[in-house]
């Protein structure tokens, strides 16, 4: 091996090296945004099951729905018996 | 020529291995960012099923309550009806009352343009004697405020018919 050849080789070498150094820089600069985003997506996560809590209680409204419907009966039940009551009470 | 060879391929392997670890790690935490991202969206698919009901449901309250609301002022009209009916009346007075006008009687101004000035017991309108004055002003307010005297004696000279 010539002298030539040993330089471009240790040069090779010297290439090589920094080459692996930014790699490692940059692969943890990507393993630190994932970890970033891994962290946001766990306080999406968080956020969703406080508003899944907040909306477990809507399976109420077509109960409430129901009795409103079972006031306007009633209602009705009333108006019926005011109707027969006040045409007896006629002086 | 044997270090360079080592060297190079001591390179080769840290290259390799440094790309494996970071792959393995990359690795890790994506797939723990798709299992919490799969939890979103299931939660995110069990808000659209409760928010679904939300909609149909405050309609159909709103409805509901809307003819509640209209028929109540009927309901509460006939039971005003059925006390009213039921309500038991004084009984009317055996001589009726004469029939007076609402606006009560007036003082004629020809008893003043003759000097005339009646003192007034005041109890159904027209100017009283003591109009400028505050207390008598009560007095009158006062007075109107009571049922007017219907028996004839109360009746004084001054007063018109």
């Amino acid at each position: 091996m010539n002298s030539t050849e040993h330089t471009l080789w240790v040069s090779a070498l010297i290439v090589g090296a920094v080459v692996l150094v930014a790699v490692a820089v940059l692969l943890s600069i990507l393993i630190y945004l994932v970890k970033n985003i891994d962290r946001r997506v766990v306080t999406v996560r968080d956020t969703l099951k406080a508003a899944k809590a907040n909306t477990a209680d809507t399976v109420l409204i077509p109960q409430v729905a129901a009795g409103v419907d079972a006031v306007l009966a009633e209602g009705l039940q009333h108006h019926l018996f005011l109707g027969r009551v006040l045409g007896k009470v006629k002086s | 020529m044997t270090v360079l060879v080592v060297l190079t391929v001591l390179e080769i392997v840290v290259l390799i291995a440094a790309l494996a670890f970071y792959l393995f790690w990359v690795g890790t935490l994506l797939a723990r960012i798709a299992g919490n991202l799969e939890e979103c969206a299931e939660i995110v698919r069990g808000i659209v099923a409760d928010a679904a009901l939300i909609g149909p449901g405050v309609e159909h309250i709103n409805e509901t309550g809307g003819v509640v609301a209209g028929a109540l002022p009927l309901l509460y009209g006939m039971a005003e009806d059925i006390v009213a009916d039921v309500t038991p009346r004084p009984e009317p007075p055996a001589v009726p009352e004469p029939a007076r006008p609402a606006s009560g009687t007036r003082r004629s101004r020809l008893l003043d343009a003759v000097g005339f000035a009646p003192r007034l017991s005041r109890t159904d309108g027209g100017a009283s004697p003591g109009a400028n004055d505050p207390s008598a002003r009560r007095d009158v307010s006062a007075r109107a405020a009571r049922p007017p005297i219907v028996q004839g004696s109360s009746r004084q000279e001054g007063d018109l018919p």
